[in-house]
């Protein structure tokens, strides 16, 4: 039983690892953890734990398939695990992308706004009902330990063929459509990969897969409980397998030949090798092996097999799903060491959910029993404290809490400081805007101005009401310009000034002029503005953080006046302009004689102005 | 030097600070996990939880017990607990390290309490340890780590009084702020393996003792009956 209970300590150490990043990821977000871009917005998250986990968890439709519509009923034994395995791969998948989606709180919108034209919004729904399929296909099995839900097993049990049949419909739209989401894609995707009949191409090749994903699951899984391996029931399986790898294996050669892209395999360049790899390892290889009748029969032979179509299967899934659209895109992407930890992380804790079933459920027709807990056997003592841990059970509750929470701590130990913080928002100064009678303010620097007619506007409002826009006045000035203290674009800006009130070539104070003695020294305990200045006027701009001592940044200050005051009297205007459109006020190119003298640095480039992790070259746009 | 303080405080200290606060929630859970166990399996279903509940208060707030026995030693102890819990948490620097990496805040020491409050500790600290050595009583039932624990608690406070209250130069000072970040830590990998731990498991130790512990009714009573000790303070 070392074997079993090693292997789990192992995922317990990976699974309090992932957590801790887990939670990095949560905290600081996606730029913190991953190094996705702009460019390369879908990594290894959707390559290996939803495009590879669906496909991984084929092996559920494909063996309920066989055992309840072909009734090949020797087969029995391998359905239980495949309908667990297949549930499990889906709530990881689930699970997985909880981590990739950037807002996962709106998970739930695909149920209430529908947008049927999109594949996406296909494979969720999919997903979402073919794990409830999967949920009541494998929920006998655990209600049949206690007596009272004996009602629900019967009713289960007695319309699983119904539930069989929607769970092979189900799979058989999503896989495929898994497939279609990358129809779209046809210039980013490399032509070896991309095909007319990429849905197609994924549903043939999950077949294939899941036929080897449960013998994989079987071998392994009898393997660490020290069990007999069904060799000859393998053997068969690997038979049907070998005649779905050639028809994948001929659909996909004859489309690429028809589609006159043969040449592209052999021209050496990364993505032939690449291709030549792929179909190696996941169709050409397992064939040959599960072609001949000696090795299909050895339990080697079915471990290398096996192993070789869903490592082969996933590879694909990668492929498809963004290593060959980097060379188009020319981004280098390598999935950050926080990406690879929470996937694994994703995986052992699906395989900890397994084992546990495995051992506490009638999933085999004997379940695997604990030689600890025999009566005659003697108990064992852990290695490094010669301490009996109590009965199996609390023994391993200690031991695996243990293993948990010291790779949780490791995990937050090692997560680099500068990168628990995210790079913020690009500090950008606002210079004053330019023009006249008409004013223009280059607000997102894109050199789409928008045009601010100044004159106009005092026209309207009146000469007296100049406080309406200008709420406050510098001291020794008549009247203070927005951008003088509004002076950063998009962050608060200090308008106390603290360094300049306490520095000798500014107001030269001591840190007692203002803060009290004894007391910690903050804003609360300091004196206020009006004790020093009492002529300035602060009641007018009150609201607007200056109890606080910061201004809002300018583009906050300026949207904040204009849509405001726009909204409001577009109830009274006929042709209310959308204001919700920024293109209707950002929309101006500079004129000539402006232009000229615009020495206004672009950030054109920039998204937003976030820093991103990758931050191109701005002079060669 | 300055590197060494650095990962003293930032990747060490989270690795040592999570592995306290999971490992003593990993204990407590498990306390609750073996208690609940022994609970199913007993006849006797009945928790008398206003006992538990004032039981639990009269250990946590323990001003009645103070008189019974040995009164000195139990006003030094909890002197010496409460400077042990306060000190660390409401201490200005340690407070403004908060804020500045997870960016709460809560209320801090006045720098006269902290400075009173951090020698009281080391002194009360050093009467316990003193007594422990002393006393026969208690050097019959302690172990080793009844002797060591007194002495590394009092490293931090000693070291970091020392770094924020005396004139020392820069070198000697980021040596001693090695030291107290160093023992410190040391300390948070420790609680909750050691006797530490029942800063945790003390106010749930009357409900799990009462889960876990089923005696037939005034057990209690008649043990003390047959040892002849009735009335006598146990």
């Amino acid at each position: 039983m070392n074997r079993v209970q090693n292997t789990k300590m192992i995922l317990w150490l990976i699974v309090g690892f992932a957590a801790a990043i887990g939670l990095n990821r949560f905290i600081f977000g996606l730029g913190a953890t991953t190094n996705l871009t702009d460019k390369t917005p879908w990594g290894l998250w959707i390559g290996f734990d939803v495009m590879g986990g669906v496909a991984l968890a084929a092996g559920g439709f494909v063996m309920t398939a066989i055992f309840y519509i072909i009734k090949r009923e020797e087969f029995y034994p391998f359905v239980k695990p495949a309908v667990l395995t297949a549930f499990l791969g889906y709530m990881a998948v689930v699970f997985g992308l909880i981590f990739d989606l950037g807002l996962p709180w709106n998970i739930w919108h695909m149920i209430v706004f529908w947008n049927p034209s999109s594949p996406l919004f296909e494979v969720g729904w999919c997903v979402m009902l073919y794990s409830v399929v999967l949920l009541l296909e494998f929920s006998p099995v655990a209600l049949e330990k206690h007596k009272r839900f004996a009602a629900a097993k019967n009713f289960l049990v007695k319309y699983r063929f119904l539930f069989v049949l929607l769970g092979i419909m189900l799979s058989t739209l999503h896989q495929s459509s898994l497939g279609s989401l990358f129809l779209i894609m046809q210039y980013k995707l490399h032509p070896l990969w991309y095909s007319e009949i990429l849905p197609i191409n994924f549903f043939l090749s999950a077949i294939a897969l899941g036929l080897m994903m449960v013998s994989f699951e079987s071998l392994a899984s009898h393997w660490l409980y020290k069990r007999k391996a069904e060799t000859n029931l393998l053997a068969k399986l690997g038979k049907i397998a070998v005649w779905v790898l050639l028809v994948y294996l001929i659909v996909k050669m004859v489309d690429i030949f028809l589609a006159g892209e043969a040449s592209l395999i052999f021209n050496g360049s990364f993505e032939s090798n690449l291709f030549i790899t792929e179909m190696l390892i996941s169709a050409i290889i397992p064939i040959l092996l599960l072609g001949s009748r000696g090795i299909r029969n050895t339990n080697t032979g079915q471990w290398i097999a096996s192993s070789l179509v869903v490592i082969g299967m996933v590879f694909n899934r990668l492929n498809v799903g963004g290593v060959t659209m980097l060379s188009v895109t020319g981004d280098s992407y390598v999935p950050s060491w926080m990406e690879v930890s929470i996937s694994l992380g994703v995986v052992s804790s699906a395989i900890l959910v397994f084992l546990f079933v495995i051992e506490n459920f009638n999933v085999w027709n004997l379940r695997p029993v604990d030689p600890q807990a025999q009566p005659d056997t003697l108990p064992s003592f852990d290695y490094s404290s010669h301490a009996w841990l109590g009965v199996p059970n609390v023994a391993s509750i200690t031991k695996y809490s243990l293993a948990f929470i010291f790779a949780f701590s490791f995990g937050m130990a090692v997560i680099p400081a500068k990168q628990l913080h995210s790079k913020g928002i690009l500090e950008i100064e606002v210079n004053r805007a330019s023009g006249k009678e008409i004013l223009f303010i280059n607000g997102n620097r894109d050199d789409n101005l928008v045009s601010f007619p100044h004159e106009e506007h005092i026209n309207r409002v009146g000469k007296e009401n100049c406080n309406k826009c200008h709420h406050y006045v510098l001291p020794n000035y008549k009247s203070s310009n927005c951008w003088e203290c509004h002076s950063s674009m998009y962050q608060r800006v200090d308008f106390f000034k603290h360094d300049w009130h306490s520095s000798a070539s500014g107001a030269n104070l001591k840190c007692f002029d203002c803060h009290m003695r004894g007391v910690t020294k903050n804003s609360s305990s300091a004196k206020q503005c009006t004790d020093c200045h009492p002529s300035y006027n602060f009641s007018e701009a009150s609201g607007c953080g200056f109890e606080k001592y910061f201004t809002y940044s300018y583009a906050d200050a300026m949207h904040n006046l204009c849509v405001t005051c726009h909204t409001e009297k577009s109830k009274e205007l006929v042709d209310a302009k959308n204001l919700s459109l920024c293109s209707t006020c950002h929309k101006i190119e500079p004129p000539e004689s402006i232009a000229l003298n615009l020495n206004w640095q672009t950030t054109k480039s920039r998204f937003n102005n976030v820093v991103l992790p990758v931050t191109e070259n701005i002079e060669e746009d | 030097m300055d590197q060494w303080l650095e990962f003293t405080r930032g990747p060490l200290f989270r690795l040592c600070f999570v592995i306290m606060i999971l490992g003593l929630l990993r204990i407590l859970i498990l306390d609750f996990i073996g208690a609940v166990k022994l609970y199913r399996s007993v006849a006797d279903k009945t928790i008398p939880w206003k006992l538990v509940l004032s039981r639990t208060l009269q250990w946590l707030f323990p001003i009645k017990k103070i008189g019974r026995s040995r009164p000195v030693y139990s006003v030094i102890s909890i002197l010496f607990h409460i400077g042990l819990l306060i000190v660390p948490i409401f201490l200005f620097a340690h407070v403004k390290l908060w804020e500045s990496s997870v960016g709460t805040s809560w209320i801090t020491l006045p720098f006269a309490a902290a400075y009173v409050l951090t020698l009281s500790t080391v002194a009360f600290g050093l009467l316990l340890f003193l007594g422990r050595v002393f006393n026969k009583s208690s050097s019959f039932i302690s172990r080793k780590q009844d002797y060591i624990w007194p002495l590394l608690l009092l490293i931090p406070f000693l070291t970091g009084f020392i770094c924020a209250h005396l004139n020392i130069s820069p070198a000697f000072y980021s040596f001693t702020m090695l030291i107290h970040i160093l023992t410190g830590n040391m300390i948070f990998v420790l609680i909750p393996f050691t006797k530490i731990a029942h800063c945790v498991l003390m106010p749930f130790s009357q409900i799990i003792n009462t889960l876990a512990w089923k005696f037939p009714p005034d057990t209690d009573k008649a043990i003390c009956k047959t040892l002849n000790k009735e009335g006598v303070p146990v």
